[in-house]
């Protein structure tokens, strides 16, 4: 699954623990990596993604739908579940106001033994680092 | 020239704006 994964295009390093099955991605120096292929990949490999965290610096948005977004790239942005923190960071929406959080992308659903992702990855803000 | 200076700051920022970091927990690794 290392090799696999490190094989990916933006990874630029990949460590995996046995002991308690994380694994730590490393991005190329740009940030251009897609979580979704990783996800995948990882599927690939044999092996399920029980959850995935990632943290990351970017912009809020709002999308066309009234929801808020988080761009991590001009090309990249991933929907924001609801909750207490996207509601604090919402005033930040259309500024140039860069945050760094920590979230969660991607969540196995309870009692599946296993689940596909979703192709759609929604973020839940966990944490927010850092404004700018 | 507002509008330039707004669009020039928002450009930078997404510039700036990366993934730093991914973490996955995963089951039946062997």
């Amino acid at each position: 699954m290392k090799q696999h994964l490190g094989r990916q295009s933006g990874v630029q390093n990949v460590e995996v623990s046995l002991l308690d099955g994380k694994v730590d991605i490393t991005p190329k120096e740009d940030g251009r990596i897609d979580p979704a292929q990783l996800l995948k990949a990882t599927y690939d490999s044999g092996v399920t993604v029980a959850e995935m965290d990632i943290t990351a610096r970017g912009k809020i948005m709002k999308e066309a739908s009234g929801g808020l977004a988080f761009q991590v790239a001009p090309n990249q942005s991933f929907a924001c579940m609801p909750n207490d923190l996207s509601k604090s960071s919402e005033s930040l929406s259309g500024t140039p106001a860069t945050v760094t959080v920590r979230g969660q992308l991607f969540k196995k659903p309870a009692g599946k033994k296993k689940a596909q992702p979703a192709s759609q990855l929604q973020l839940t803000i966990l944490q927010i680092q850092k404004r700018e | 020239m507002n509008k330039l200076a707004y669009l020039v700051l928002l450009l930078a920022s997404v510039a700036q704006a990366q993934i730093k970091h991914i973490e996955m927990r995963v089951e039946g690794m062997t």
